[in-house]
């Protein structure tokens, strides 16, 4: 008896010290990035990127809100929102059939989309650039929402699909029982049930799109239509950066998205499915 | 719950429809409200003349605007022209996928040598010669730069912006400190760095993860040695990499790296993040072999440390016959090249020629830099500059960076085995081999 | 309506194809546009000789792909490619595993902590490899301050071709490892309470309930996440490109960037192209099989 709780201590301290261990490692290169954007650029270079700052130089976060920031912010925030609620919800129609549908098809098709995954997207930007042209939405926040929705099926099909997989029958089965068609068992019981599915879907791919940095200046070219990543540019020059501004671009750029995660990772609690068996 | 599942739903059809209906029927009203009015085209319409370039940060963005509002607000032949800055990293990469698409600006920034040969030869610049012969601009510009326009024998392109020499930058202090002079001559620099090595400091601060920042050291030693003809030959398919002033560069490199003259880890410091100036700036490091751009960057970081500068060109090779007056570089870093006809072109041109109308060139100097204007090192006052125009003045001859003069594919390998040879992974006669290989097999692929 | 007798079975599967195909419509759709077509197009590029922007190509046939199969620098970015994929693999998931553990045991005060560990994720890969080669650097990194305090010499993980690869792998499972935590903790919520609380109450401590009951339930999702860490390793880019560009020589060189420079930088597109495709044949084939085999073992248990 002794020696198991003896165990489970050590088990707890071991645990305790690797939660520590990793959230320091998550979180220092994050300070750094936030304390780099506080120093003057002479600063940052004689005295090193790990040394504390001077003091609060605020001149770079203003010189980057009298810039585009909002507008490229605006811009970011339209192509996120739309994407994102465009793909949870076809993601999730393609997930379904293809998870709980007993058809010939279902196992070609989910590895012709397995397959899809991967594919460099160097490929798409000469193909994409080129029908954008053709639609006549290229310099526009428009131009990007097809690709990043279509680059996000197939890894979205994959996780959504294995994920399906996963919910008992016993629930489907009840409710087809209870009369509902295929739709309607769709709405009512495998939307709802997918949620934790739909939210990690909607961080990882909130997160890339946030990022994107390939179509958005391969598909704009004026300054109104440029998303956030590419707010950096103002401070890139042909031979140098100016990289205090940067790291106050960057930071500012991270933090709507740690909120979001915020908001969104409590659809990741435990007993989910629990809930709904009983609701 | 289950009707808001609904509704959530029925939201959601409904924002699939009208976004691709948007997307189907061309969102042209968004882009008509947008800011500036370049629209939709890489080139423009009718009056509109679209020049892509890299001018996002600040100095560069605001001799941009100055030249090209000069004139909009002067013209009056009907076209205006459009800026549209896109970054130095993806600028290139943006160019290939637009012009691969059959697409290209009216007017676009390029640099002179491999690349813009491809997109001469792809039919994406138009030769200029006879508008630039009736111009103002064979008295304005340097030769040297307009040698870099020419492509066979035709102009197909307007150089401005900087003349950017490869040079050594040194801090004057740690040499006073050393009790040490300039050197004249590679041996004497050898010393030089001696000195520095037992006192505790880098001799050189570079940073070389970016590649063309080692190259500098092997161009500057290969032409000390042999001068310009080895490489032209090689290029030509006459001569060979394997000449004997490849080697001496790439012993030289080599000997120089066991002896310490280099930060420790050298292949992974990033020039783009300020490593070679932060050793500079820590006085870590007491050189840099660097572009003469250098001038305006540390003067842009801190003008205090910019006292303490000083510069002199590569030095000699003892015993060598090669002129040690050749300069590596470019004279005039940026070039605009033109894809457009008749009287659209001549508007075009007339616009690349406000570059160096006496307003401009006098803005450009102020921000540091030096155009590539005859009879610039009278404006000048910052005594670098001065040192660099003077040595473009009486460079017999100057060569093009190895890595923009190459065709792209075999510059590449340039870049890669120049910093094998500082990694020391790589024998420097493997390395010409390597050189001679990837050139001959360009030699053979265009010859077909 | 019926002409004859259809029989249930068939009218069943007639359904089921009916909804099968309304609900992959709009997948199909976006899919043949964005991404079967750029395939095409790339596997018709390959066998072109072709600078990328020029209006005239010429016809080559399969002279890219013989070239590609030659092509020694390519094998060096697959074979690097590979180990990125074993060690991520490796180290991401358990990591990922075990802090999505840690915070399904520990309940609510957890919640600070899944945000911090979530952090690395949301960093553009900009910023992360701006961060870490200062910290990697010779001249004033941390990793070389603190060998100094223990009196050794600086250490250069970055510009040493053996170990500048693991250096990266290992600022990639920095940057991804959150992302399989979320995976995780996610395929923790699908396991019911009820499954949790009949453990506690049949005396099991929590190892107990983490190897025999929780494991099992969340192998099937650990099996995919294996092939997402794969496929993402295979054709893995950014902070590659960012941190190294390949170098020094090919030790850091992968598929992918490799494929850039040849389309984008050399002037290559169409042995680009054939580049791009040798690399999506692999990896398709390669996790196609894998899946396959992980079937197999579902199939048997």
């Amino acid at each position: 008896m002794n020696a198991i709780t003896l165990r489970s201590r050590v088990c707890r301290i071991v645990a305790v010290i690797f939660g520590i261990f990793w959230t320091v490692i998550s979180l220092l290169p994050f300070l750094f990035m936030g304390l780099n954007s506080f120093k003057e650029k002479f600063e940052m270079m004689t005295k090193g990127v790990f040394a504390l700052p001077d003091g609060f130089y605020l001149e770079n976060y203003k010189a980057v809100f009298q810039g585009n920031f909002f507008r490229f912010f605006f811009n970011s925030v339209v192509v996120l929102a739309v994407s994102l609620l465009i793909l949870l919800f076809i993601a999730a129609c393609a997930s379904y059939p293809l998870s709980r549908f007993k058809f010939k098809l279902a196992s070609p098709i989910y590895a012709l989309i397995v397959a899809c995954m991967s594919i460099p997207i160097h490929i798409t930007l000469i193909p994409v650039f080129k029908m954008s042209k053709n639609m006549g939405i290229y310099d526009s926040i428009w131009a990007l929402i097809g690709p990043y929705i279509a680059t996000a099926i197939p890894i979205s099909v994959f996780i959504l699909t294995s994920f399906m997989r996963e919910i008992p029958k016993e629930i489907e089965e009840a409710a087809q029982i209870d009369g509902c068609s295929r739709y309607a068992t769709f709405f009512r019981v495998m939307l709802p049930l997918s949620k934790p599915g739909l939210a990690t879907l909607a961080i990882y791919n909130g997160v890339n799109m946030w990022n994107e940095f390939s179509f958005a200046y391969t598909l704009t070219q004026s300054s109104a239509n440029r998303t956030l990543p590419l707010a950096v540019w103002e401070f890139q020059g042909q031979y140098s950066m100016n990289m205090p501004m940067i790291m106050s671009v960057l930071t500012l750029t991270v933090i709507p998205m740690i909120l979001l995660f915020i908001f969104a990772q409590d659809k990741l609690v435990k007993g989910m499915t629990a809930g709904a068996v009983k609701g | 719950m289950k009707k808001r599942v609904k509704k959530i739903a029925g939201l959601l059809m409904a924002a699939t429809m009208v976004v691709s209906l948007a997307a189907g029927c061309g969102a042209g009203t968004e882009s008509d409200s947008a800011e500036t009015t370049s629209g939709e085209k890489t080139s423009g319409d009718g009056k509109e003349i679209v020049f892509w370039n890299i001018g996002t940060e600040e100095v560069d963005k605001a001799i941009y605007d100055k030249a090209i509002d000069l004139y909009n607000s002067t013209t009056d032949s009907g076209y205006t022209v459009t800026s549209v800055p896109t970054q130095n990293d993806t600028y290139k990469e943006k160019l290939i996928i637009a012009m691969s698409s059959g697409e290209c600006p009216d007017m676009y920034l390029s640099w002179s040598g491999g690349p813009m040969n491809e997109y001469i030869k792809s039919g994406y610049a138009q030769p200029i010669t006879d508008l630039f012969n009736k111009s103002e601009l064979p008295d304005r510009l340097m030769d040297a730069a307009i040698a870099q326009a020419k492509y066979k024998d035709d102009i197909y392109a307007v150089p401005f912006m900087n003349v950017s020499l490869s040079g050594i930058y040194y801090n004057k202090d740690l040499f006073a400190e050393h009790g040490l002079e300039v050197p004249k001559t590679i041996g004497e620099l050898e010393k030089v760095c001696d000195t520095f090595v037992e006192n505790g400091i880098t001799p050189f601060a570079l940073a070389n993860s970016t590649k063309w920042t080692g190259s500098m050291y092997f161009m500057n030693l290969a032409a000390r040695k042999g001068g310009l003809e080895p490489f032209n030959d090689a290029v030509a398919g006459t001569g060979t990499f394997e000449d004997e002033s490849f080697i001496y560069a790439g012993e030289k490199i080599a000997e120089w790296t066991e002896k310490g003259y280099f930060p420790e880890g050298v292949n992974s410091l990033s020039e783009d993040d300020g490593q070679a100036r932060q050793l500079l700036y820590q006085e870590k490091a007491a050189m840099d072999l660097i572009g003469s751009w250098y001038t305006g960057l540390i003067q842009q970081d801190s003008e205090e440390f910019y006292e303490k500068m000083g510069w002199f060109p590569f030095p000699a090779l003892e015993g060598s016959d090669a002129d040690p007056s050749i300069m590596i570089g470019t004279i005039g870093d940026n070039f605009i090249s033109f894809n457009c006809k008749d009287e659209k072109l001549a508007a075009a041109f007339d616009c690349a020629t406000k570059f160096s109308e006496e307003e401009i060139v006098d803005f450009m100097v102020e921000s540091g830099k030096t155009p590539p204007i005859k009879g610039i090192e009278k404006k000048i006052t910052d005594p670098i500059s001065k040192l660099v125009v003077e040595a473009a003045n009486s460079a017999s001859a100057t060569q093009l960076w190895y890595d923009q003069y190459l065709p792209p594919a075999v510059a590449q390998v340039h870049l890669d085995t120049s910093q094998e040879l500082f990694g020391l992974t790589m024998k420097p006669d493997e390395a010409a081999k390597q050189m001679q290989e990837a050139m001959k097999e360009y030699l053979e692929e265009s010859a077909e | 309506m019926e002409k004859g007798v259809i029989s249930l079975a068939a009218r069943r599967k007639r359904e089921i194809h009916t909804a099968a195909i309304m609900f992959l419509l709009p997948v199909a759709v976006l899919m043949a546009i964005y991404i079967f077509y750029p395939i095409i197009d790339t596997f018709i590029t390959s066998f072109y000789k072709w600078n990328g922007i020029s209006a005239d190509k010429s016809m080559v046939g399969f002279r890219n792909w013989a070239k590609l199969i030659a092509d020694q620098n390519f094998w060096t970015a697959f074979k690097n490619n590979i180990v990125v994929m074993v060690l991520s693999i490796c180290i991401q998931i358990p990591i990922g595993l075990a802090l999505a553990t840690l915070i399904d045991f520990g309940g609510k005060r957890m919640t600070i902590f899944k945000v911090l560990w979530f952090i690395p994720l949301l960093m553009s890969s900009v910023a992360i490899g701006f961060l870490f080669t200062y910290a990697l650097a010779t001249n004033g990194g941390i990793f070389s301050a603190i060998s100094q305090l223990f009196g050794r010499g600086n250490i250069d993980l970055l510009g040493n071709p053996n170990t500048a690869l693991f250096t990266v792998i290992g600022v990639i499972a920095w940057q991804f490892t959150p992302f399989y935590m979320v995976y995780c903790m996610a395929a923790y919520s699908n396991i019911s309470t009820d499954v949790y609380e009949a453990a506690i109450i049949d005396g099991a401590n929590k190892g107990q309930y983490f190897r025999k009951i929780a494991f099992p339930l969340l192998t099937p999702s650990l099996k995919s996440a294996a092939i997402l860490s794969m496929v993402g390793s295979l054709k893995y880019f950014d902070l590659v490109y960012v941190m190294t560009n390949g170098g020094p020589g090919t030790s850091t060189e992968l598929m992918a960037t490799y494929m850039y420079k040849q389309s984008f930088v050399k002037f290559n597109m169409g042995y680009g192209s054939a580049v791009a495709g040798g690399m999506f044949i692999l990896i398709t084939v390669v996790s196609l099989l894998t899946m396959k085999l992980l079937n197999r073992d579902r199939g048997r248990e």
